[in-house]
């Protein structure tokens, strides 16, 4: 299994510290997401990682499959960079060179054979969408279009590891889609990605797991049910539309492991202490009552509401 | 009003918030005035290398080399002819060669001929050597002129004194030919009292003839009578008469005597008598004659004296004056315009004089090429830093001597075809050039990417295009100023103008000029050629060096470029 991992990294610009002893792992087939406000040091995480910057302390250790042995990325970067595809918020890409001349150009660069890269190429154009306007200047495409021909051009050379920095910035909804969809399937044939991004509901949607960083520190990370799982009891409601029985269902909840009860008039909201048992609990005990409601609904707290609790 | 003033406040602030531009834009043309300022605030003396030629080094030409060298100049003497020098401009060591004769004496009406070779091609250098070493020259040339009327002055003044003595013995001679004139005038007067008129006697000379014929014909009568008693056997009567008539003979010779010496006043002796006493008169006459002629002879002697002395003294004056005459003669420069103008100064191009394209085309190669491949470089490094794939490029498998290589290549391309262009368009006006173009393409190529690599070293120095630009500008200014098209390197000052001579432009334009005017073979410019490869390579690994140096800061530049935010982040 392949991995990355930072090891106490810091970043300083002109002594100002930008991320602050960022500790965190990157397995194979990961797609982590990396959120935070504005400057708060995410794409410097981003770039450090992907070994573009360097960190002032602490290190990025890549292990192979094939060595056998961690590396340290930013000593190592020569050899595996190869290995790294990076697409940046902007476009990285020669606007004056076609669709087809800019992945053929760095894939050439890449060394990979004529046929391959051929091959490959088209593979792409048509994996991305981009087929039919592989003769177009990039200059000429759309902001959704560019982005693909940058991840098009990051993927040509097959790496294992993809990062992106704001990958869906400036598009408009169905093209941030279209992208988060290209994202997702690029991880489905085994790259490892790693997104920086402030739009907390694609990563929500897109990625497995998070890293939440504030003020260069990263406040959570792991999993993003691990990340949600301190904030569920805080979080967790349990929305119940109630009819002619809300009395009834009032006096059962309160046999319930539930912490507070809103009475919402047509709806109770339920906080429970222990959300698994509570709902569970809730669900038999209604049906084995009888009573009758309408819609029962579980509001678990969202990315949006643990990235605020964790950012304010 | 108030909006324009806003505006304009709002661009100087932007202006100079923008370090490197404020930087460039405000000091650059300050700091290309003050390099160019102390670069020329000078008054040494041009620093012309001067090579003097002459068969030999005489005093003259020595003194020659001392007046130049008085003056700072270095002069370097050749002795072998004036070829090696002629070289030497050439290659660019010395700047004029002055051929001079083994003296600069004036020994007759000719001057004396120096000749200047010079390079016209570098024009404003020609006149520098004009200027400097046309003054010396004149000094010089004043020199042998003064030396010539001195000459002519110091044997006027020598005839002067001869005469001055001339004038003494001028007049001890009018003295005596005044006293000779004199004795003259009192011989004269001598001569003139002297009577030596005589008055003959009214004498019957009838008488005498009388007496004669008498006397001749009693002598012929004797003569016959003896003639005829010798001849015949005369009887005594026959002797008789033959006595008879001799008898009558000596009666007739009687008479005659009587005649001659009678007691008559008419005979002979009377009349001798009276001659006597006439002759008497007349002898002292003449005695008294011989008196004056003898004290004129006197007189006449002294003046003889006079007259010799005097012819002495002509002889002596006449002598002086050949001598004056000799002196006068002595100084063979007799023209006033050889005096005035001793020395003649020729002027001699060491290379066929084309026009003026011809030799400005060297400059204006490198010129183009210089500024070409500064903008290039500078443009293209730029292009490729603020290239949105700048960061891509990072992550690609290719090592960055690669990518300043590529850079580079462009570049050589770019400026192969610039040079292709020149050179095509330059056949048409410059027909007797053809076998230099190869090694002229060659020089370009190499001048081409030094200043490559300089226009790249500025664009990875600078962070906007604009100001990079005018860096590059501002570094191809200062160099067409410190490369003597301009002014003339030689008017720097000597610590200037040490390091100026390291500029690539001087160089190669040195190497183009030798090429292309003197057809030069690369043979003899190798030095200057591997000097120029030296720089591209060092420059070259300078590159490397600062790409390396700048890494970091690219990226970081990069990341605030690109990701405001990211610089928004920093600025919190």
């Amino acid at each position: 299994m392949e991995f990355i991992q930072a090891q106490g990294v810091s970043k300083e610009y002109a002594k100002k510290a930008v991320l602050r002893d960022v500790n965190l792992q990157i397995e194979e087939g990961d797609m982590l997401g990396i959120i935070g406000q504005s400057g708060s040091g995410k794409t410097t995480l981003l770039n450090i990682l992907s070994g573009f910057v360097e960190p002032t302390n602490g290190q990025v250790v890549y292990y192979s499959k094939v060595d056998q042995r961690p590396k340290d990325l930013h000593g190592n970067f020569s050899k595996i960079k190869q290995h790294i595809g990076f697409t940046p918020q902007h476009s990285s890409i020669y606007p004056k060179l076609s669709v087809k001349e800019n992945i053929l150009h760095f894939g050439q660069l890449y060394n990979i054979p004529k046929d391959t890269l051929i091959a490959n190429a088209k593979a792409l154009l048509q994996f991305t969408g981009l087929y039919n306007d592989k003769e177009k200047l990039a200059e000429q495409l759309s902001g959704g279009m560019r982005k693909r021909l940058d991840i098009s051009c990051s993927l040509i050379h097959k790496p294992k590891l993809l990062f992106l920095d704001e990958p869906t910035a400036n598009l408009d909804p169905v093209m941030e889609k279209e992208v988060l969809r290209l994202i997702q399937e690029v991880n489905k044939q085994g790259v490892t990605v790693i997104i920086a991004s402030h739009h907390l509901e694609n990563i929500e949607n897109t990625c497995n797991k998070l890293a939440i960083i504030k003020e260069g520190k990263v406040q959570s990370y792991g999993d993003i049910d691990d990340v949600r799982k301190p904030f569920l009891k805080q979080n967790l409601t349990i929305n119940i539309k109630t009819g002619k029985d809300k009395e009834k269902i009032i006096a059962l909840v309160k046999k319930l492991p539930v912490s507070k009860i809103v009475d919402q008039g047509n709806q109770l909201v339920l906080y429970p202490s222990d959300d698994e048992k509570a709902l569970a609990q809730l669900i038999t005990r209604i049906k084995e009552e009888g009573l009758s409601m309408s819609d029962v609904d579980i509001h678990k707290p969202s990315l949006r509401d643990i990235f605020t609790k964790l950012t304010q | 009003m108030n909006t324009l003033w806003l505006l304009t406040k709002k661009n100087l602030q932007i202006l100079i918030r923008a370090k490197s531009s404020a930087l460039i834009v405000i000091f650059a043309p300050l700091l290309l005035i003050l390099l160019l300022g102390l670069s020329y605030n000078t008054h040494e003396q041009y620093a012309l290398r001067i090579g003097v030629s002459a068969p030999s080094l005489t005093n003259d030409v020595l003194a020659f080399t001392n007046l130049l060298e008085e003056q700072n100049f270095t002069v370097i003497k050749y002795e072998q002819g004036v070829d090696p020098c002629l070289l030497d401009i050439k290659s660019g060591y010395v700047h004029t060669c002055i051929e001079l004769p083994t003296s600069l004496t004036i020994e007759d009406n000719n001057p004396k001929e120096i000749i200047f070779h010079i390079d016209p091609t570098r024009i404003n250098l020609v006149w520098m050597i004009q200027q400097s070493v046309g003054s010396k020259f004149s000094l010089r040339e004043q020199e042998v002129s003064q030396q010539l009327t001195q000459s002519i002055l110091d044997r006027i003044n020598q005839s002067s004194t001869s005469l001055m003595q001339e004038s003494t013995q001028i007049n001890l001679l009018k003295d005596k030919t005044t006293s000779a004139s004199s004795s003259a005038q009192h011989a004269q007067q001598s001569l003139k009292t002297l009577d030596l008129t005589f008055t003959p006697p009214a004498h019957d000379l009838q008488v005498i003839d009388n007496t004669k014929a008498q006397l001749v014909a009693s002598a012929s009568a004797i003569a016959q009578a003896s003639t005829e008693v010798t001849k015949f056997n005369l009887t005594g009567a026959q002797r008789i008469k033959i006595n008879t008539l001799l008898t009558e003979a000596n009666t007739a010779v009687n008479t005659s005597i009587d005649l001659i010496d009678g007691s008559q006043t008419s005979t002979i002796r009377g009349l001798i008598e009276i001659f006597q006493q006439d002759l008497a008169n007349a002898t002292q006459k003449m005695n008294s004659a011989s008196l004056k002629v003898q004290d004129s002879a006197s007189t006449l002697d002294d003046t003889k004296t006079s007259i010799q002395e005097t012819t002495d003294s002509l002889q002596t004056v006449v002598g002086d004056l050949d001598k004056i005459q000799q002196v006068l003669n002595s100084g063979k420069v007799t023209q006033a315009n050889t005096i005035a103008a001793p020395l003649r100064t020729r002027i001699e191009p060491i290379s066929s004089q084309g026009t003026y394209l011809n030799s400005l085309f060297p400059s204006i190669l490198i010129l183009v090429v210089m500024f070409s491949s500064l903008a290039l470089g500078t443009t293209l490094v730029m292009i490729e830093k603020n290239s949105p794939a700048f960061m891509r490029n990072f992550f690609l498998p290719v090592h960055k001597v690669t990518f300043i290589t590529s850079i580079y290549f462009t570049n050589l391309i770019l400026n192969i075809i610039q040079i292709a262009i020149i050179l095509g368009i330059a056949l048409f006006f410059l027909t007797d050039s053809y076998a230099a173009f190869p090694a002229v393409a060659l020089i370009l190529f190499i001048t081409g990417s030094v200043f490559t690599f300089v226009g790249m070293i500025i664009g990875y120095m600078f962070n906007s295009e604009e100001t990079a630009i005018l860096a590059s500008i501002s570094m191809g200014s200062l160099s067409l100023f410190v490369s003597g098209i301009l002014l003339p390197i030689e008017a720097l000052s000597s610590t200037v103008r040490s390091i100026v001579s390291l500029n690539p432009f001087v160089i190669a334009e040195k190497l183009l000029r030798e090429i292309f005017i003197f057809s030069s073979p690369l043979s003899s410019i190798w030095f200057d050629l591997v000097i120029l490869i030296s720089y591209a390579l060092l420059l070259f690994l300078v590159i490397l060096l600062i790409e390396s140096f700048f890494h970091q800061h690219l990226v970081d530049r990069f990341m605030r470029h690109h990701h405001p935010k990211h610089k928004e982040g920093e600025k919190k």
